[in-house]
């Protein structure tokens, strides 16, 4: 199980963005640790993953809750990467990768393939206890680097909504959790 | 012309008059001094402060300003109005005390009390 290595990468991963950022030169304001073209890129792939990680349950899980929360999870995350994409194309900025999306890929590969070896409600348990764990990470770096680190007031905006949004879906899967203890 | 435009308008207020309340309209209801309209707003993933108050025969809107698509669906099965992205639904209070959910995201719950 790599929840903590997840949680961990995704904070590895901004410290090494902020270590590179450190590298330039001094400038007259200290530039943000990340830049918006990375945070959106780190935004976008974080529900990227939960997508591909919810079309992997739908297709392995016959529990009904499991499944309502998957559908959830599939849905939601769409439609913010949507509002996501509309948003950096108005704003003409390009999402630029980053060794933060990169690790967060990474390990999201690493759990797919963990968690396509399982079946039933071992598959079921494990995919809902790496959903609380996945949001509790993300929500965790929205709070204390993505937002207070975004330029653009928009791009802020929708993040703070996205938060709202994935606490609310941590607290789904923490229920879900229990149910399935 | 007279007659025909009178009737006109005595056929559009009597439509106005028995038509259901509309689960997707955002047209706002006939004001009378019985019936109120009473908004709940879906903001952050979460219903606004639950109106105090209402008697059978009120409206009860939700409007929806979050960015996904919510609903407000009775848990006795009573109604289910689907609620896209900033649009409006609602429903003719009848007296009771209804919880509702949103279905698309469980943890989002209300109850209101109808006298």
């Amino acid at each position: 199980m790599n929840k903590p290595l997840l949680a961990l990468a995704l904070v590895f991963g901004i410290a090494t963005v902020a270590s590179v950022q450190a590298q330039t030169p001094a400038a007259a304001s200290p530039a943000p640790a990340i830049n918006d073209a990375q945070i959106a890129h780190i935004a976008y792939t974080a529900g990227v993953i939960d997508i591909a990680a919810a079309k992997q349950a739908l297709q392995k899980s016959h529990n009904k809750d499991v499944r309502a929360f998957a559908e959830e999870m599939a849905r939601d995350h769409a439609a913010v990467n949507e509002q996501a994409l509309a948003l950096v194309k108005k704003l003409g900025v390009t999402p630029q990768d980053n060794p933060t999306s990169q690790s967060l890929s990474k390990n999201a590969a690493a759990e797919l393939k963990t968690l396509a070896a399982l079946k039933g409600s071992a598959f079921d348990k494990a995919y809902v206890d790496n959903e609380v764990a996945y949001h509790k990470a993300v929500n965790g770096a929205l709070r204390s680097t993505l937002i207070p680190s975004a330029q653009n007031a928009e791009l802020k905006s929708l993040l703070e909504t996205g938060l709202k949004l994935f606490q609310s879906h941590q607290a789904h899967a923490e229920h879900l959790a229990q149910s399935l203890n | 012309m007279l007659r025909m435009t009178i009737l006109l308008a005595g056929l559009l207020a009597l439509a106005g008059g028995i038509a259901p309340a509309s689960a997707s309209s955002t047209a706002k209801p006939p004001a009378t001094a019985a019936h109120r309209m009473h908004v709940i707003v879906i903001d952050q993933m979460q219903y606004g402060p639950m109106p105090t108050d209402v008697r059978a025969g009120d409206i009860i809107e939700w409007t929806n300003h979050d960015i996904l698509e919510h609903s407000a669906t009775a848990r006795d099965g009573h109604f289910d109005v689907d609620l896209k992205p900033g649009t409006s639904g609602r429903i003719t209070a009848t007296a009771g005390t209804f919880a509702f959910f949103c279905k698309f995201h469980p943890t989002m719950t209300g109850t209101v009390v109808v006298k």
